[in-house]
């Protein structure tokens, strides 16, 4: 009789197992999935901390979702901002890495001016279409890179912050990307040195969202403005 | 089964398995859960289908959510037939006396579970089974978070589904304990405890479990709807943000505020009022004093709740701005209405739970109650009390510097009423004779995991010790420890307790010892680490932390399974009693208390005759005062017949 | 009916000797506990790197001190009851225990105990609150800190510095001005013992004085949105001279 009880038991704990682990693949179903974007690692290049293999990342940021990573008909939110063409990326540890941005979006106000200063990247500087800068005018920033992760005994500290200059307001659309057009988009590039293996996240300081200061919906998404970023052994 | 006839309406009318189905009834023969679903559903569709193309604000969406949730209440609580009676009334003919048996469910066997019931055991019964159901789903997103927190940078869900289920998980046990042992007890039991034939408003009781299960279906609904991304306690201008599940959040809390209010009406005016020839306050049962203080609270403080949600929903679907401080705003006045509700609702979760381990340790020790006075003044204070103590989660906030002296007083003022419940039960169980049922053993890990969350609890009410331990997983382990360790111990006690006289049917004692020691080793692994990660200083809510939280994680996460296997043995118990259980005496436990003197199954109409009380149910150890109507089936006397003119009458009462 | 006498004598007697070896199970459970409460939480909790986080861990060990010794009767109690007062067959017991229903002694001692323990904390709760809230002193550091979701950052009025990782001289007091761009963030050092809310549209303020070099963390403590699992910063501590270097460097004017 015993014997039956707690057979029946541990079917049950069998059976509740499984419904959180169901209950886990409904979460994971409902995840946007999108690849892993390597950064390609093409040469070597001399830095402070000699010399360091080049690493090469691309990402775009869209006014929209039309031209993203979320489908030709732009996903459930079509007019989401985006960045692409993946939110998760991975790049190689102890390496110079260079992300080159084609930003397509017009900008305005930062919440906070402390975003509008470019940090942690060499010389704390990028380039716009190949004019460097250290700093954009918080008023007028299209969108930032922000990557920072959980200080740790094992894994280094890392803090990038680069404000992203938007397009001009007027600007014609004159680039055809999947079928929707869009303002020549602002190219800006930056890099930075990467120590040992460690996991990032990175999103976009600038109020580019909806609801409450601009930090609902693509904001507060995972695969919008937010991403991890890996630095890979 | 019987044969003898009833004659209805007759006081003594026991039973109703047996019974024709009585004439009246109406539409209501029509109406259950089925046609209140579908009505819901369709009258939502519609309020969506009018909203949607009208409204255009930038606020529209969260406008028509809520809108839509409204329509699916209405269109609910008409289907299941909450307002025939009303209805009818105002269109001029009022219930006939066969509806009203109707409506109390005589003659339907199994069905009027699914229906608006105004029998008080049915009541219970429903409350019981959406408890344990609210629990299961909660229970099951617990351990969504702890497989997600079993190690660093796991990526188990992702940090957004985490937040969406942290907050979900959260107001879903808080509503689950808040019902789990007023609503099935306090509704089953309580009115026979004071020797009544039901509730004051059986209709309102009624009301008050349907508009529930409107609502939990409404809050479940987050699930589906980005879930609830703010913790339970949603704090704005974060919830301003949130997805639609928020809005769900926001309407679930207001039927379940309603219904509260209701339900403690209904429980207050039955207490005072319907009490038996005979039963003074002194004479009350401990738990009947305990339900009322829970349901005083509960009237008192959910109206801060209720308020807090409309201004929200005030936010969020037309774009007033009491929470958003860019149009004056204030996140204090949030956090203010939010506790003034959040404190005593901690009580109100943990008071049935304890007052429920008061009333059991007489029985199973059998001693008198330990100091009744000392038991009220203990309720007392802590419900007095616990109105004062709100701000005590605000200490970090900045709202008022000033007040956290007086507030820090309060708190540390509530430890005494609460101790003064340990020396009651250890007053009681001091040299008795002790029987170890599952029941008991519940009343024994009671003592030990409240006195842990107790004792935790002054640390956090120290101003500043708060200022490091709050908002850390120090709080998260405090609080489950009163909650559970107190609320939820409660639960069991009184679940293994009652349980045989709501079915008629023992639980197995062998997997009740089972469950026992799983739920009571796992739930202490689990929270015992959480305390030692707080300390180190891991924040709540995370969904990733640093390597060096990683041991105390991996054991809470080892323990969280144990207690999960634990809490699914509890389930396969109830599911096997339930379908084959030892059929239960009418008084297995020897209790004292006056639902124990009539026959199990309980008969439609409570008692055939109703009991006069001489002295209160904690007589043992002393001479029975005077003889009282014969108790049925006592315990050492199995297999004594129940009295009545009509023993098998009651049969079909459970749903077995 | 009285009992015979002799009954009555057993029966004191034997209550006599229940008491004592319940005594004795409390005392070995409370010194198990203040055992516990001298050894453990200073070792748990984060490296006390200020005066508030050293004072926060002898609170925390008076406190379990004084907590074991009030756990220890419930469970000294408990535990004994379940070990002599068991009814033997498993089964429904035999007879009834004694109908004692008031025990005068008992619960005044239990009140005026409780009540002395709840004071005791209160003072000492109030004496540790008055000493956290007095002024601060006229040469503190003053740092400016801006939760926004999800990146603590930080601005240093006088010296004309911003940073995302606090940096603080060693020994001098700090004041720290706490506000958000957003949503409720909380701004916690777990190694200083301090925190406090971020507020929208208002300014909160906490202090503390550093007295170890080293690197510490800041915690967002107070859920914040999507990434609130890593709004998590650096405090670097710093001796003075340390500090003003950083300050130069980072084109700041360190005052006089």
């Amino acid at each position: 009789m015993r014997t039956k009880l707690l057979v029946g038991a541990l079917v049950t704990v069998v059976v509740g197992a499984a419904v959180v682990v169901a209950a886990i693949l409904v979460l994971r179903a409902g995840a946007i999935n999108q690849p892993l974007l390597t950064a390609q690692v093409r040469g070597t290049a001399q830095t402070s901390q000699g010399v360091l293999p080049h690493a090469f990342l691309n990402l775009d940021t869209w006014p929209d979702s039309m031209a993203g990573p979320h489908g030709p008909s732009g996903g459930p939110h079509p007019g989401w901002v985006t960045y692409g063409p993946s939110m998760n990326l991975s790049v190689p540890a102890h390496s110079l890495v260079t992300i080159t941005v084609h930003q397509y979006d017009s900008g305005e106000a930062l919440l906070n001016p402390f975003f509008a200063k470019v940090r942690g990247t060499v010389g704390d500087r990028a380039t716009l279409n190949g004019k460097p800068y250290s700093e954009i005018n918080y008023q007028h920033t299209a969108h930032t890179f922000t990557a920072r992760g959980i200080p740790s005994a094992t894994q280094p500290s890392l803090f990038i912050n680069v404000p992203l200059p938007p397009t001009a307001d007027d600007a014609p659309a004159v680039v055809k990307v999947n079928g929707t057009m869009y303002p020549k988009p602002n190219v800006i590039v930056f890099s930075f040195v990467t120590g040992d293996p460690g996991r990032y996240v990175f999103n976009c300081e600038f109020p580019c969202g909806i609801g409450y200061q601009g930090f609902a919906g693509p904001m507060s998404t995972l695969g919008y403005m937010a991403g991890t970023l890996q630095v890979a052994g | 089964m019987a044969t003898a006839a009833v004659t209805p309406g007759s006081a003594g009318g026991n039973g109703h398995g047996s019974v024709a189905v009585p004439d009246g009834g109406g539409v209501m023969r029509r109406l259950n859960i089925g046609t209140g679903i579908v009505s819901g559903v369709i009258v939502a569709a519609i309020f969506w289908a009018i909203f949607r193309p009208l409204l255009h604000s930038p606020w529209a969406d969260d406008a028509v959510v809520n809108l839509t949730f409204l329509g699916w209440a209405i269109g609910f609580m008409v289907g299941i037939g909450a307002f025939t009676g009303p209805l009818r009334w105002a269109g001029g003919r009022d219930l006939t006396f066969e509806d009203r048996e109707y409506m109390a469910g005589r003659g339907q066997g199994r069905s009027r579970y699914f229906k608006f019931c105004t029998d008080h055991k049915v009541v219970g019964w429903q409350y019981l089974v959406l408890g344990m159901t609210t629990l299961g789903i909660g229970g099951v997103m617990a351990m969504i978070i702890r497989t997600q927190l079993s190690r660093p940078d796991n990526h188990i869900v992702t940090p957004q589904a985490y937040n969406a289920i942290v907050g979900l998980h959260g107001i879903i046990m808080i509503l689950s304990l808040s019902i789990i042992v007023t609503g099935p007890f306090g509704n089953f039991i309580m009115p026979m405890m004071i020797g009544a034939r039901g509730m004051a408003f059986p209709r309102l009781n009624a009301l008050s479990f349907w508009l529930l299960f409107a609502g939990v279906i409404v809050l479940l609904s987050a699930f589906f709807l980005g879930g609830i991304p703010t913790g339970w306690n949603v704090y704005a201008p974060l919830s301003l943000q949130g997805p639609a599940g928020m809005d769900a959040y926001l309407m679930g809390i207001l039927l379940w505020a309603l219904s509260s209010g209701i339900a403690a009406v209904n429980m207050i005016v039955t207490a005072i009022t319907m009490r038996t020839k005979g039963m003074n306050w002194g004479r009350t049962p401990i738990f009947v004093w305990g339900v009322m203080a829970t349901m005083v609270l509960s009237l008192l403080f959910f109206p801060a709740f209720q308020a807090a949600m409309v201004l929200l929903g005030l936010d969020r679907s037309i774009g007033t701005s009491f929470y958003d401080p860019n149009g004056g705003g204030s996140q204090w006045l949030y956090q203010n209405l939010f506790w003034l509700f959040g404190h005593p609702e901690v009580y109100i979760v943990l008071l049935p739970g304890a007052i429920a381990i008061l009333e059991i340790a007489p029985v199973f020790a059998r001693k008198p109650l330990f100091s009744h006075r000392v038991a009220v003044l203990g309720i007392v204070g802590i419900t007095t009390l616990s109105a004062l103590v709100w701000a005590h989660h605000m200490f970090t906030t900045g709202w008022a510097p000033a007040l956290n002296g007086p507030f820090m007083l309060t708190t540390e003022l509530i430890s005494i009423p609460t101790g003064l419940l340990f020396l009651v039960i250890l007053g009681t169980i001091w040299r008795g004779r002790i029987w170890t049922t599952v029941s008991m053993l519940f009343v024994y890990s009671f003592l030990w995991n409240f006195v842990i969350g107790g004792v935790t609890g002054v640390y956090l009410g120290d101003v500043p010790l708060n200022y490091q331990l709050h908002g850390s997983l120090f709080v998260t382990a405090h609080f489950h420890y009163t909650l559970i360790g107190g609320g939820l111990m409660g639960f069991f006690a009184a679940f293994y307790y009652w349980f045989p006289k709501m079915s008629g049917r023992m639980l197995n004692e062998f997997l009740g010892k089972v469950s026992f020691w799983l739920i009571q080793i796992g739930f202490n692994v689990v929270f015992l680490a959480m305390f030692f990660v707080g300390m180190q200083g891991q924040p709540r809510r995370v969904a990733d932390y640093a390597p060096r939280f990683a041991t105390g994680n991996g054991i809470a996460t080892l323990g969280a399974y144990i207690l999960g296997a634990g809490m699914l043995v509890f389930l396969w118990n109830v599911i096997v009693t339930v379908r084959r259980g030892e059929v239960a005496i009418g008084n297995p436990w020897g209790g004292k208390t006056l639902e124990w003197r009539t026959t199990t199954p309980v008969p439609l109409d409570d008692f055939a005759e109703l009991p006069v009380v001489v002295s209160d149910p904690y007589t043992y150890g002393e001479p029975e005062p005077q003889p009282v109507p014969a108790i049925a089936g006592a315990a050492g006397a199995p297999g004594t017949a129940p009295p009545g003119p009509n023993p098998a009458a009651s049969s079909g009462e459970a749903p077995s | 009916m009285a009992d015979p006498p002799d009954t009555v004598e057993k029966d004191a007697s034997a209550s006599r000797i229940h008491v004592r070896r319940a005594v004795l199970l409390w005392v070995v459970i409370t010194v198990l506990g203040i055992v516990f409460a001298l050894f453990v939480p200073s070792r748990v909790f984060p490296f006390q790197a200020s005066s508030d986080a050293t004072r926060i861990t002898a609170t925390f060990i008076a406190f379990t001190v004084l907590g074991a010794a009030v756990a220890a009767v419930v469970w000294a109690v408990a535990a004994y009851t379940l070990w002599a007062f068991r009814s033997g067959s498993g089964g429904p017991p035999e007879s009834d225990g004694p109908s004692v229903r008031r025990h005068i002694r008992a619960e005044a001692a239990w009140i005026t105990v409780s009540s002395i323990l709840t004071l005791v904390a209160i003072v000492w709760g109030l004496a540790a609150l008055s000493s956290v809230s007095s002024a601060a002193s006229s040469d503190a550091l003053i740092v400016n800190v801006t939760g926004q979701q999800w990146v603590w950052s930080y601005s240093y009025p006088d010296e004309h510095v911003n940073s995302p990782d606090l940096v603080l001289p060693v020994g001098r007091e700090v004041v720290f001005r706490v506000t958000s761009k957003d949503v409720v963030h909380s701004f916690w050092i777990p190694s200083f013992g301090i925190k406090v809310d971020a507020n929208p549209a208002e300014v909160t303020q906490t202090r503390t004085t550093p007295t170890v070099p080293g690197l510490y963390e800041v915690r967002c403590a107070e859920l914040c949105g999507l990434y609130h699992s890593y709004m998590e910063s650096q405090v670097k501590v710093l001796t003075r001279s340390g500090f003003e270097a950083w300050v130069k460097a980072n084109g700041g004017k360190v005052e006089p």
